[in-house]
């Protein structure tokens, strides 16, 4: 029998979870964009628009410490960061777009190096997906292999009802257990009819197609078409759940400083520069080509996963109006 | 000025204005491209998704027939000219669709020597305006769905093009919000504009998108790309966020035309075109000059003279 949560209880739970001291995360206005931020109470909680940034930066932050580093009495001292001090995290509203991200990067994050910061903090938390009901005209998780309504990533899984309330389903035993010790807002029942989820304008990707093609098209005018008006920011890659990449940098001074991971993006020029000044990667149109290559044929030679949740964002905020989705749906159409 | 003598002010610019714009758009480019008088045309084919636009280099006249104008056509193409985007264009002449707020990147570039005059056929666009972000799309534009920046548009004409397409027609009764915004920032005390600018700048992650569609962002080692040594933290955090607001806002100084295209662009709606604007507010002030008007010989920051006031030096 699922679990019915009413929209109070949801945002009672919050409440509980913030006095248990657990980082709650969700979305929340923050001045005029919707971002996936801490949330205090759970009258924050704001589910009436996609976040502008997608809820990665949970597990992989935009900018994090990884060492710190100080010269005492002629002798370096380097200290690293206590990962243990992460809190214990649940993340509360993210659409299958952004859910699902997590079950796509572990398999990077844990290959042959272990990312321990970004395990660490996936072991230390809880995701409470919801399904989703808005949507627009950049959205096509459908065609990905997802769905509105989809379950991978979530721990546990709310369905928006015609009532404002959820049916919710314990997808994971870390969703099991957050029910099981928050009983009393959870009631039993089948509940209202679901909400209706929003028609995508997408038609299905055959993504094996795809990899195929790209397989074959290394070199293709394609890339060169789309990068004449690429202008090589990271806005596509910053705001999207399953792009990774990230640089290192120590900054401060030789002799105090901290070593910072932050986040990259394969459409900079300087992304390839080598220290002798060599750039394999040396216009714009074979950054974008990575761009592609690297989410739908390199992850999956990996990883067997397609590196895309069609969450839409690198479309709706690209500079120049390059849109991946229409660029699948020409590969497609061969 | 009697341009506003003379201006048709209306209610909404329906999609027929903007449909005759695109007739002329196109019947330039085929013609230019047919003569050989240009190697290609830069201009706007539309999206994918309803109400939406995209940059485009066309070199053929079955594509210069698709091109479109409409309230979507929001990017300043003049970037597509530029040392940052080179090799994109061929050798040779080309045509470009302009706003007036574009021509004024190109009359900004040609002083900067970065663009010769001869080098450009230029159609120019009479326009009404554009969308703002996050607006309804509907193909007519009003009040409601105008960009900020056209709300108080001095250059609705582009003057110096080779042709205009369209006449001037212009809404009726817009409020100067980023005018009145500046004021409201302008009169709060130190300490709170302080906390304004952090607030919002905590928010830049550093995508650098504002930088990548400026006209005169075209440094082949921008400053804030430097890591050895480090000259701006490159890490998105406050400091450095901070220091490459400031370096951007100091380098194009004087330069800036104010397109508006960097806060367009910004993914974390950081309002980038007030500091612009106060920036070119102090060069209007100290050397009477305002960027983009006309190509100059050198601009004021680029030029020594000896009567300029050095009161600064202590
Ligand atoms: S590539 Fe674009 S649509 Fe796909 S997940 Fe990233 S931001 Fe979303
Ligand atoms: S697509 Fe580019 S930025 Fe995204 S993960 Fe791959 S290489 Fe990195
Ligand atoms: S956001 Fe657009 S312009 Fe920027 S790198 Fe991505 S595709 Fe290119
Ligand atoms: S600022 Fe003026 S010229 Fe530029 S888009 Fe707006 S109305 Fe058109
Ligand atoms: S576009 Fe916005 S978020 Fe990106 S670097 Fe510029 S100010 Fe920061
Ligand atoms: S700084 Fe902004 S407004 Fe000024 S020219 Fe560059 S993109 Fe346009």
């Amino acid at each position: 029998m699922p679990q019915i949560i009413t929209e109070q209880n949801l945002r009672s739970l919050i409440d509980l979870l913030v006095k248990e001291a657990k980082l709650v995360v969700g979305p929340k206005l923050s001045g005029s964009v919707v971002l996936y931020e801490p949330l205090t109470a759970g009258s924050d909680l704001t589910l009436d628009a996609l976040p502008r940034r997608s809820s990665k930066e949970l597990f992989f932050p935009i900018c994090e410490d990884i060492l710190s580093y100080k010269r005492e009495n002629g002798a370096m001292k380097v200290a690293d960061v206590d990962r243990s001090k992460f809190p214990e995290t649940v993340l509360i509203g993210p659409p299958p777009c952004d859910a699902g991200s997590p079950a796509i990067l572990d398999a990077v994050m844990s290959w042959d190096y272990k990312d321990e910061f970004y395990l660490e903090r996936r072991r230390k938390s809880t995701i409470v997906g919801i399904a989703c009901t808005k949507g627009d005209d950049a959205c096509f998780c459908r065609a990905v292999g997802l769905a509105p309504d989809a379950e991978a990533g979530s721990d546990l899984f709310l369905t928006p009802l015609k009532d404002g309330s959820y049916s919710c389903k314990a997808v994971t035993e870390k969703g099991e257990a957050l029910v099981a010790a928050h009983l009393n807002l959870f009631a039993e029942g089948a509940g209202a009819e679901p909400v209706p989820f929003v028609d995508q304008a997408v038609e299905k990707l055959d993504l094996v197609k795809i990899k195929k093609w790209l397989e074959e098209h290394f070199e293709d005018p394609l890339w060169e078409k789309i990068a004449d008006i690429c202008v090589g920011c990271g806005a596509c890659a910053f705001i999207c759940p399953a792009c990774h990449c990230f640089d290192i940098n120590d900054e401060g001074s030789t002799d105090d400083g901290v070593r910072r991971k932050h986040w990259d993006a394969c459409g900079f020029s300087k992304f390839t520069n080598h220290a002798s000044g060599h750039n394999p990667r040396d216009v714009q149109n074979k950054r974008y080509r990575n761009r592609i290559m690297h989410k739908f044929k390199y992850y999956d030679d990996k990883f067997g996963k397609t590196l895309c949740t069609g969450c839409g964002r690198c479309i709706r905020a690209c500079p120049v109006g390059i849109d991946i989705a229409d660029i699948l749906a020409q590969i497609n159409r061969g | 000025m009697n341009a506003k003598a003379n201006k048709n002010q209306v209610t909404s610019i329906e999609p027929a204005y903007y449909q005759a714009i695109t007739e002329a758009i196109r019947k330039e480019a085929v013609q230019i491209l047919k003569d050989e008088t240009v190697v290609g045309v830069v201009g706007y084919l539309p999206g994918r998704r309803k109400g939406t636009a995209s940059p485009a280099l066309v070199t053929t006249v079955e594509e210069a027939e698709k091109l479109i104008f409409s309230p979507a056509c929001v990017n300043n193409l003049s970037v597509y000219l530029t040392k940052a985007k080179k090799g994109v264009l061929k050798q040779g002449k080309v045509g470009i669709v302009a706003k007036g707020c574009d021509m004024r990147a190109l009359a900004g570039l040609m002083t900067e020597s970065q663009l010769q005059r001869e080098d450009l056929f230029i159609i120019g666009v009479v326009c009404p305006g554009v969308y703002g972000f996050g607006v309804e799309r509907t193909g007519t534009l009003t009040e409601a769905n105008i960009a900020r920046k056209c709300r108080e548009c001095t250059v609705h004409m582009p003057e110096g093009s080779d042709v205009a397409a369209g006449t001037h027609t212009e809404l009726a009764d817009l409020t100067p919000e980023e005018a009145e915004e500046m004021a409201r920032i302008e009169a709060m005390p130190q300490a709170e504009r302080w906390a304004f600018w952090k607030e919002h700048f905590s928010r830049c992650i550093r995508c650098m998108a504002c930088r990548q569609v400026c006209p005169f962002c075209y440094c082949e080692q921008c400053l804030c790309d430097k890591n050895r040594p480090q000259a701006v933290e490159s890490s998105p955090r406050p400091a450095g966020n901070m220091a490459w607001h400031l370096v951007r806002a100091m380098h194009l100084a004087g330069r800036c035309g104010g397109c508006a295209e960097c806060e367009r662009v910004c993914p974390m709606d950081i309002p980038l075109n007030l500091l612009n604007r106060r920036m070119a507010q102090e060069l209007k002030e100290l050397y009477d000059f305002e960027a983009g008007l006309t190509p100059v010989e050198k601009g004021p920051l680029n030029e020594y003279k000896e009567n300029d006031d050095q009161s600064f030096i202590k």
